[in-house]
């Protein structure tokens, strides 16, 4: 996009940048509802809405309250990964074991209260974030990349990595794995399964912040632009296999690149079909994902 | 559960009289114009919350797609009327048609998944349905919607005015609560609840757990339809945004309010929820400050209804309902007993 590419190679190469960009993003979102879904059973409706206030809270504290940019996006993120613990004990707890149709009304009411307290609080007009790092886009084999794009990237990246860290080197997170085995089992052999599911509604609220505020400077946002991302991060974590972490972020790559290489090779007009066709495909042919083990659960 | 279900039934069909003579005499005895055209939006709503709470109480399915079916019959009336000038009947026949041929499309493939699954495939049909309304410009006009939708008319009589068009759609009101009370009262219905109770017990049964499960969302999608048609001819102006997400959430909440197991507090549930942004209807007074206030949280009003139900009493208001007449029966007879 903005660069005139004069080879098809470069153009295709330009799409796959764009679709690496979208796919990390849709990555952080599919984490959080993999991360809940795998403590809980449970599809978090809101989770669009921890992504939409990423963008708008780092708004708010950059512009309402005059932070520095660096300092208004940590903010948010923690802000948002509270509103995420006091959602959890608040409005999930007290019925956590009422089964998915509760759960699932619960989280929908509460995708609307965010949606509706974030225009209340902030206004009905899209908000912009300047970029991280001012500069030129870099020139890579004939395609551009953003400075903003590098830090998707990076900050994508490290929460993967600091992910995988917490599952695999950290007491909290053995239990959290323990808890994806099996809550009953867990629960029995000493563990807090309730913190267990109140830590994982921070996580999944910080990780939608951190993807919502780190692609505002690129798109804007507002406070409606959850719902759409909320569809995307589920498409994506549905895709790769729900519950399993990993496969989120494979299923969020995936689902970028699907998008972004229809959009080069189809038309842009339908671009948010794709993300909700491949939803449905993947629904109706293998709920169980592509790349996951995970048994069928149907009837 | 009384100890004369006799006199209970009774009392029950009396009650039912009374409502459909009151709502019936009303346009003669006070016709507001604006109260009825309010009122014909409530009738329009409980007839797809009647499909719904089916779907929902019963199949212990929820949807989160179905304006996108009140939006296929709504577009689907309007455009053959427009374009095709369609006479009106044969418009509101196709709308409930092709709904229910959408509902049969998106139900076969995934009803055989569990709940949250559900929940998530319609809310993509939703949100597919609703690009397909804004891009298929050529047909329903795109975002500037599609316009000169005339009203009901049967032969020579055109219903125009405000109470006409009332009774037209409490009259369809009344025929979605029959249809829908009859499939909770037979044999559908008794399968419904084993489906709701336990998928398995029900399947162990002999019932053909997928089949019913697919009779009813076809059942629902277009009684939709209907309400789409209804809606299109009345208003005679659609547009896509009349059809979107917040609608279908909107619907789930009349059935979460009202009482997830009971098509009587679902309709119920719907008539509040439709009248909280147009109260200035029913209360003459209010400023139009309040009204503005409710309208402008009126999101924020469905969101906490639906968490608040859920938290504190997930039988809707159905369900404390039966609690208060049951108090009040336990009350009644043995006025001593209450003093302890």
């Amino acid at each position: 996009m903005g660069v005139d590419a004069e080879v098809t190679g470069s153009e295709l190469l330009q799409f796959i940048i764009a679709g690496l960009k979208n796919g990390s993003i849709y990555a952080l979102v599919a984490l959080g509802f993999t991360i809940v879904y795998a403590s809980t059973k449970a599809i978090n409706f809101a989770q669009g809405e921890f992504y939409m206030f990423g963008g708008m809270f780092a708004v708010f504290f950059l512009s309402g309250l005059g932070m520095p940019l660096a300092l208004a996006a940590l903010v948010s993120v923690i802000t948002v990964t509270a509103v995420g613990l006091g959602f959890d004990r608040v409005a999930i707890r007290p019925r956590r074991d009422a089964g998915p149709l509760t759960l699932i009304i619960i989280t929908i009411g509460g995708s609307m209260v965010f949606q509706s307290f974030a225009r209340h609080a902030f206004g009905p007009d899209e908000r912009p974030l300047p970029v991280f790092t001012a500069g030129p886009s870099i020139d890579f084999f004939g395609a551009a990349i953003e400075r903003q794009t590098l830090w998707i990237w990076a900050l994508t990246a490290v929460a993967v990595v600091a992910l995988t860290i917490l599952y695999t080197r950290t007491k909290l997170g053995r239990a959290m794995r323990a808890c994806m085995e099996n809550r009953e089992a867990a629960r029995l052999m000493g563990i807090d399964t309730n913190r267990v599911v109140t830590i994982s509604f921070g996580l999944a609220a910080g990780l939608g912040a951190l993807g919502g505020l780190v692609v505002t400077p690129l798109t804007q946002t507002a406070f409606n632009v959850g719902p759409s991302m909320g569809v995307k991060g589920f498409a994506a974590a549905i895709l790769g296999g729900l519950g399993n972490p990993l496969a989120a972020v494979a299923g969020g790559i995936t689902l970028g690149l699907l998008e972004s290489l229809s959009i080069g090779f189809l038309s842009s007009t339908y671009k948010d079909v794709i993300a909700l066709a491949v939803l449905l495909a993947v629904l109706v042919l293998r709920p169980e994902g592509l790349f996951s083990r995970a048994s069928r659960e149907k009837m | 559960m009384g100890a004369r279900p006799g006199r209970a039934q009774r009392s029950r069909l009396v009650l039912i009289a009374a409502i459909v003579i009151a709502l019936a005499a009303l346009p003669f005895v006070y016709s507001d114009a604006y109260l009825l055209k309010v009122l014909s939006f409530v009738g329009i709503n409980v007839i797809i919350v009647a499909g719904l709470s089916l779907l929902f109480g019963y199949a212990g399915q929820v949807s989160l797609g179905h304006a996108a079916f009140y939006g296929i019959g709504a577009y689907t009336s309007g455009v053959l009327a427009v374009r095709f000038g369609w006479p009106w009947i044969a418009c509101v026949a196709a709308a409930v048609v092709v709904s229910a041929i959408g509902g049969l499309i998106l139900a076969v493939p995934t009803l055989r998944l569990k709940g949250h699954y559900l929940a998530m495939a319609t809310l993509a049909f939703g949100q597919i349905a609703y690009v397909a309304f804004v891009e298929a410009k050529g047909i329903t006009g795109g975002i500037d919607g599609l316009s000169g939708i005339p009203s009901p008319s049967l032969g020579p009589l055109e219903l125009r005015s405000a109470e006409s068009n009332y009774l037209l759609v409490w009259f369809f009101v009344g025929v979605a609560l029959l249809l829908a009370g009859n499939i909770v009262a037979l044999r559908p219905g008794r399968a419904l609840r084993a489906l709701h109770a336990s998928e398995a017990g029900a399947q162990a049964c002999g019932i053909d757990v997928v089949r019913t499960k697919v009779q009813v969302f076809v059942v629902s999608a277009s009684l939709a339809g209907l309400a789409g048609s209804l809606f299109a001819h009345l208003v005679g102006f659609i547009s896509p945004s009349s059809f979107t997400l917040v609608l279908s959430i909107e619907l789930v909440a009349m059935v979460v309010l009202g009482g997830m197991g009971s098509l009587a507090g679902a309709a119920l549930g719907a008539v509040v929820l439709t009248l909280i942004p147009n109260l200035d209807a029913v209360v003459p007074g209010m400023s139009p400050r309040a009204v503005e206030l409710l309208q402008d949280w009126n999101a924020d009003i469905f969101g906490v209804i639906l968490i608040v139900v859920m938290l504190f009493m997930p039988g809707g208001l159905a369900a404390g309902a039966g609690r208060l007449a049951g108090w009040v029966r336990r009350r009644r007879p043995a006025p001593s007993e209450a003093e302890a």
